[in-house]
């Protein structure tokens, strides 16, 4: 375990922390690897994306077209063009589900697990007091008024989320952008009006 | 181990088959050139990857001096911010508007240079002091 070789350290649970997160991460991108970026469907869909979504962009941003709507092809065109982006986004973010749901489980008892392991216990100290709202995650479960302890959930969600984009990133597994309204937190877009 | 070199290999290969081979003749004077034209994706990946890097570098600065307090947490969003800033506004001067304007650009890796910043600062901090 490698705890055990870092016992010299006060806080060396966070090291096992990150590194249970790390491995998490990669089982995580390699189920969604298996059951998503690996079939053919994705990747077609996927290109799709791209295509409409660049399509789109120079359409829009083309000199030559008038910017009030004198055209009615051209806004048409523009129109048809962002219904079949909606389209594959909204496909995109189906077929994201069931590996999500996958993958969502196995990040649910990794999180059980450490709980289990370090419940009640600061796994590092915190450099700064986080505001009220962060400190309901950062201090959870555990007692005393310090609230510079940082509890095993903060540091979790830390981890995740840092090493768990910047993974998807790098192997390229990181949603199109042009699919970016379509995620779980649609953003709204000020330029489709 | 063979299996993921394996896996990320593939990746790679069907990253750039996506962006049609743009991404491989990537140059590293791009990156300081203020001639070369940018898509979105390349300059929202560019952004990504310093804004990463800064966060890293400043949480393992931050934690091994260390530097204790809020304040600190604001002055490396200003510090990451700044760079990103002048790395595009004034070192490849791009039009924002093409991009989707400042606050798309800033936005660019934002919050996962965050969590990666508290986490290299928490990190350091509590396992080099104590």
């Amino acid at each position: 375990m490698a705890s055990n070789v870092f016992t010299q350290f006060k806080y060396s649970d966070s090291l096992t922390v990150v590194g249970i997160s790390i491995c998490t991460a990669i089982v995580c991108e390699a189920i969604s690897w298996l059951l998503i970026y690996r079939t053919n469907s994705y990747k077609s869909l996927k290109s799709t994306i791209d295509k409409a979504s660049k399509k789109l962009e120079t359409m829009k941003t083309d000199p030559t077209a008038p910017k009030i709507s004198a055209k009615k092809s051209k806004t048409k065109k523009i129109d048809r063009v962002e219904t079949s982006l909606k389209e594959s986004s909204r496909d995109l973010s189906l077929f994201k589900f069931k590996s999500g749901a996958v993958v969502a489980l196995v990040l649910f008892a990794v999180f059980g697990f450490l709980n289990n392991l370090f419940e009640g216990k600061a796994v590092a100290k915190l450099p700064f007091v986080p505001i009220k709202l962060v400190q309901k995650m950062s201090h959870r479960g555990l007692q005393g008024e310090d609230f510079t302890d940082c509890s095993m959930a903060f540091l979790y969600f830390l981890c995740s989320i840092s090493i768990r984009t910047n993974l998807q990133k790098f192997l390229g597994f990181s949603p199109p952008r042009g699919a970016a309204g379509a995620g779980l937190f649609p953003m709204p877009d000020p330029k489709t009006n | 181990m063979g299996v993921k070199e394996k896996k990320s290999k593939q990746a790679n290969s069907n990253q750039q088959q996506h962006q049609n081979g743009h991404f491989s003749p990537f140059k590293f004077a791009k990156l300081v050139d203020p001639d070369a034209s940018w898509d979105k994706d390349q300059l929202g990946d560019v952004l990504h990857w310093i804004r990463q890097i800064v966060a890293l570098l400043c949480g393992l600065i931050w934690g091994a001096i260390p530097l204790i307090g809020g304040i600190w947490f604001v002055i490396f969003l200003v510090i990451s911010s700044a760079i990103i800033y002048g790395y595009y506004a004034m070192l490849l001067k791009v039009d924002e508007e093409d991009f989707g304007g400042h606050g798309a650009l800033l936005q660019e890796g934002l919050f996962a240079s965050i969590t990666l910043f508290l986490l290299a600062w928490t990190l350091v901090y509590s396992l080099g002091h104590f």
